[in-house]
């Protein structure tokens, strides 16, 4: 079984800004999916990459039990749960 | 006896390494993942090869170049992950920034190891011991990239002994090679343990009777040339080993390819020409990356049953476009022995002058085909690599993927864009 699940849906996500906590200065603290809130409590790595001339910002985030990855398009500032990795098959 | 010869420069080269970079920082990204046994690999598949190994994995006999049933026999809850070239792009970016806070001059040696050499910099950093800075460099990584990510540090007279100390203690180690324990350290060592020394040279030290590196270091600058490499290369082995700099030398562009191990080896016609002329495009657009034009070009192949084959032309005009690389790549390919099913494929650019794409031609169709190449080149730009291609390659866009390059980074640009 893949342990990842590929979702690629647009979602609601609550976000923190703050210059101080460097490199994170960006962090996505909660989303929306599914009609429930998950609580993302760490950020793995966050890295730019490029679709065409478009800027995406991809986040590797964990709510303490599965992992996740984020995509947050800078010209539609839009933000895509990419994927949902049952972190339970790794145990 | 040998301490009159040595290099006696105060250490100036830093060599930095990401500690096995592609697994620590997928556990850098998954928390999950972090303490487990993970490899990566470019194509997940049952007989895949491993890439890059966690520590964790090393810690239990799981080797980079492994196959993936063999590594799962080892330990069944063994993890594979499929590589992601846009998240070691950045960190690579990021390992630059930080190597060029420090002096102009570095050179990335792959996407994870560089040099930071010390010669002329400012006096600031020039009168700060390198260790103070080797510290430093490895804490900003951890604030930056995350604590998971940890590098080795080296410092050496030269290039080769600061990578020499880079491998001393893995992971997250920091060690100084400089004339005073120079050969000390050599005393614990094996030949293969020296960078650039594996069994292929070992065996030419062993045919002279140096089973050490420390005989190697006592072996004479003429021995070496005349008795063991048979060229300058002992010579510059007899100097390398001392301290004194002689990797310094700047590599000019030789050839461009690509080659293709085919998922399920055929000798059908379409299916080669169409992934043929898939590699030829991804041949083009590095040309053009490069802004070089070609004369010559190679056309290989080896097959199931291990044979090998190939046919190389140099022509009176240079191309670039891939259309002009199509053509004549495919008139090549067409002379192979057709009985056989195609392994791997492969085609390279060679004789490279410096591109002569702005003079306008006097025939109108040369310039049309370059003007084509170049509108759909700037489609590509604006919409992402490989969004217009030739109808004939369009299955092969889905199978022939962009992986990870090892050793150089000239690409790597290139390759992100087209992920």
């Amino acid at each position: 079984m893949d342990p990842v699940i590929y979702i690629n849906k647009i979602v609601d996500v609550v976000v923190v800004f703050n210059h101080k906590n460097n490199p994170n200065i960006c962090m996505p603290i909660r989303i929306r999916y599914q009609n429930k809130n998950i609580d993302l409590i760490e950020l793995g790595l966050r890295h730019p990459t490029r679709k065409g001339s478009r800027s995406i910002h991809i986040f590797d985030m964990s709510d303490g039990q599965n992992d996740y990855r984020l995509e947050f398009d800078s010209e539609s500032l839009l933000w895509k749960l990419i994927a949902i990795t049952n972190t339970n098959y790794y145990v | 006896m040998f301490e009159s010869n040595l290099n006696k420069e105060q250490p100036k080269i830093m060599h930095i390494d990401l500690n096995s970079a592609f697994a620590t920082i997928e556990q850098q990204a998954h928390p999950s993942l972090r303490n487990k046994a993970i490899g990566i690999t470019n194509r997940i598949s049952p007989n895949c090869c491993i890439i890059a190994a966690s520590y964790q994995a090393k810690s239990i006999g799981i080797k980079v170049g492994m196959g993936l049933n063999e590594a799962k026999k080892i330990n069944p809850e063994f993890i594979i992950l499929e590589s992601d070239p846009a998240k070691y792009h950045y960190i690579y970016q990021q390992l630059v920034s930080i190597m060029k806070n420090y002096s102009p001059k570095i050179k990335m040696k792959s996407i994870d190891e560089g040099i930071i050499d010390f010669h002329n910099t400012t006096n600031l950093i020039n009168q700060t011991i390198l260790r103070k800075i080797g510290i430093e460099i490895k804490e900003t990584i951890k604030q930056r990239l995350g604590a998971t990510i940890t590098v080795n540090i080296g410092i050496g007279s030269n290039q080769f002994l600061a990578k020499l100390a880079a491998s001393l203690h893995k992971p997250d180690g920091m060690d100084i090679i400089d004339y005073h324990n120079l050969t000390n350290t050599y005393k614990n060592l094996k030949l293969t343990d020296l960078p650039g020394i594996a069994e292929h040279y070992q065996a030419r030290l062993n045919a002279f009777g140096v089973y050490s590196p420390l005989e190697f270091l006592n072996t004479t600058a003429d021995n070496l040339k005349r008795f063991v490499f048979h060229s300058n290369v002992g010579e510059d082995w007899y100097y390398r080993l001392r301290g004194y700099e002689i990797d310094n030398n700047l590599t000019k562009l030789g050839h461009v390819g690509r080659q293709w191990v085919l998922n399920k080896p055929t000798n059908d016609q379409s299916f080669l020409a169409s992934s043929f002329q898939y590699l030829c495009q991804t041949t083009g657009k590095k040309l053009r990356y490069k802004n070089v034009d070609a004369r010559g070009l190679l056309v290989w192949l080896r097959f199931t049953n291990g044979e090998n084959w190939y046919l190389r032309k140099m022509y009176k005009t240079s191309f670039y476009s891939d259309h002009d690389i199509y053509q004549r790549a495919i008139y090549l390919l067409n002379q192979r022995p057709t009985n056989l099913n195609v392994q791997t494929m492969g085609i390279t650019c060679y004789q490279l002058t410096k591109t002569a794409r702005n003079q306008i031609s006097l025939f109108d169709n040369i310039n049309k085909n370059n003007w084509l190449t170049d509108a759909v080149d700037t489609i590509n730009e604006q919409y992402g690599i490989f969004k217009i291609f030739t109808a004939n390659s369009l299955n092969s866009t889905k199978l022939v993927k962009q992986k990870i390059p090892f050793g150089g980074t000239e690409y790597f640009n290139l390759l992100i864009e087209s992920n």
